[in-house]
């Protein structure tokens, strides 16, 4: 059985998302100190629940636990110039030596329900948070843009141990209502046993309906902005690049680095949003550390 | 006031509905292994050793399975289980295909293999001897992860993974067990075999280890005496913990 659960927690914000981070790291120091360093033995063992649910594998056995946190430098929104720091905490568990599969930081939540090894697909879901003009000088008079939650699927296709191709295609309900699909390519390449680094281009298209929110201008945003109505249609969104290194210093502790680049095409780049006030270059930073541990329920 | 009346009339019927069957719905396993009195040990782990190459490879990485017949590794798991569980159930030795049960592939596609239930049923069913034994242990290949790409191991066998400064072996013995119910034959617990508490820096999802990287070759002869004693290891290491584990012993 290779059930393997994973959660990636991601708050946004600023103040409360600094409080967030520094209890974040202090509970993580915390158990860290508490697990044996030197060693990858079992942490400790916990009792098997008083209940199981008939339909789930049992829990019995070894898990690895992975705590940490990671600081992100993301564009204010999208096509912005100015970019803001993020707190990340990470947390996932898994079966106990389940390798902890490449993964990019652009991919979102997703769950392999078809599985040949080198070809893998099934759901995926994103949070796109809101867009808040109140909060950035940029988006004075263009009014908020709700939350939106993008459903669809994806397909990854691995021709080689150390290349992978992956599609992901989104409808977006709430804050947009159209179609967003992502492209991308990773070498991933292996340097030694605790150091591998990965990259790979990056391809966005997306539908008028899940661009105009975000770059359109009507008649009253124009009004209230002072910039130009701008009709924004959808097609080829973006395009650009990603590199990603990753270093396990022992058997507990890993740290990660990632920085994506984003150059904005299409209407997306044409908006008087992007060409008056803001950056066709869009760029994230990402840099975080972990510490895992087992334990065992018996 | 009758609406509150009647709300809690209603909560209470519930609440005692879901009393009376929660025995049922939440049975935990080891309840359902408490009846448990006889049973029989079916191991089908060790036909084949696969020697595979991963990490920074060409296309042609498929791995080259030889047959181990002589290692005889299936009758030593049968005999350390029966050792391991006699203290508490009466073993009895059973026959069974064992290439039938070394056939068994799941079904890639999630959704199909939850349809199509658990594939060894059947084949406890029709294929062991004697039946009505209040259970059967079956022990089977598992598979796993291994290294950042998407690469699977399966059985026993060594791997030899390729990065730009080096290159190291793992030999593997991956294998999962299943409880299955001698009467209903539904599964009452499955586990894969964890990795053994060592402090690797890389880790498969099962027991294995870091090995001689000149025993990575295949010669025409077939694996030769150490990898053997090194999978025998490996067995002898984690098989009385996943028994432990699930509440077997």
């Amino acid at each position: 059985m290779n059930l393997a659960a994973e959660a990636r927690l991601r708050c946004c914000g600023r103040g409360a998302s600094r409080i967030f981070l520094a209890a974040w790291l202090a509970a993580s120091s915390a158990i860290a100190v508490v697990c044996d360093r030197a060693s990858a033995q079992t942490a400790f063992s916990l009792p098997a629940p008083p209940l199981e649910l008939p339909f789930l594998p049992p829990v019995s056995g070894g898990w690895t636990v992975m705590i940490g946190a990671e600081g992100t430098s993301t564009p204010d929104f999208e096509g912005a110039k100015g970019s803001r720091f993020s707190p990340v905490p990470i947390f996932s568990i898994r079966r106990a030596g389940s390798a902890d599969q490449f993964r990019s930081p652009r991919d979102s939540a997703s769950i392999a329900l078809i599985d040949f090894g080198d070809f893998r697909a099934g759901p995926a879901g994103k949070f796109v948070s809101s867009r808040k003009a109140d909060n950035y000088s940029g988006l004075n008079g263009l009014g908020d843009v709700n939350a939106a939650f993008e459903l669809g699927g994806f397909i990854e296709y691995f021709p080689l141990d150390w290349f992978r191709l992956r599609n992901e295609t989104r409808q977006g309900f709430g804050g947009h209502h159209g179609v967003v699909s992502d492209f991308s390519a990773d070498f991933i390449v292996p340097v030694t046993r605790a150091l591998t680094i990965s990259a790979g281009p990056r391809f966005t298209w997306e539908s008028t309906k899940a661009t105009a929110p975000y770059f359109g201008i009507d008649a009253v945003q124009a009004m209230a902005s002072g910039l130009p109505q701008f009709d924004a249609k959808g097609g080829a969104h973006s395009a650009g690049a990603g590199v990603q290194v990753k270093y396990r210093i022992n058997p507990q502790w890993e740290v990660h680095s990632y920085v994506e680049y984003d150059r904005l095409l299409g209407d997306a780049a044409n908006s008087p949003l992007v060409t008056l006030r803001g950056s066709v270059n869009q760029t994230t930073v990402g840099v975080g550390a972990s510490y895992s541990f087992d334990v065992r329920i018996r | 006031m009758h609406y509150v009346m009647r709300c809690a009339s209603f909560a209470a019927v519930v609440l005692l509905a879901l009393c009376s069957s929660a025995d049922a719905i939440f049975e935990t396993r080891d309840a359902r292994l408490q009846a448990v009195r006889t049973v029989g040990i079916i191991s089908a782990v060790g036909d084949q050793f696969t020697f595979a190459r991963g990490g920074l490879t060409g296309p042609d990485n498929g791995g080259r399975s030889l047959p181990i017949p002589s290692w005889d590794l299936d009758d030593m798991i049968v005999q350390q289980a029966t050792a391991t569980l006699s203290g508490r159930f009466q073993v009895q030795r059973v026959t069974y295909d064992r290439a039938a049960f070394a056939a068994i592939k799941e079904s890639p596609i999630k959704p199909v293999a939850l349809v199509r239930g658990d594939p060894f049923k059947k084949l406890v069913e029709s294929q062991v001897s004697p039946q009505g034994l209040d259970a059967y242990i079956v022990i089977t290949k598992a598979k796993a992860n291994f290294g950042g790409g998407n690469r699977k191991i399966e059985g026993v066998g060594l791997i030899t993974y390729a990065t730009v400064m080096e290159s190291y072996s793992f030999v593997y013995a991956l294998y999962e067990i299943r409880v299955i119910d001698g009467k209903t034959f539904d599964v009452i617990e499955k586990m894969a075999a964890d990795p053994l508490d060592n402090a690797a820096e890389v880790r498969l999802g099962g027991p294995s280890r870091l090995t001689d990287e000149s025993l990575s070759r295949p010669s025409d002869s077939g694996p030769d005496d150490s990898l053997r004693k090194a999978i025998v290891d490996l067995i002898d290491q984690s098989l009385p913990v996943t028994l432990s584990d699930m509440h077997l012993r």
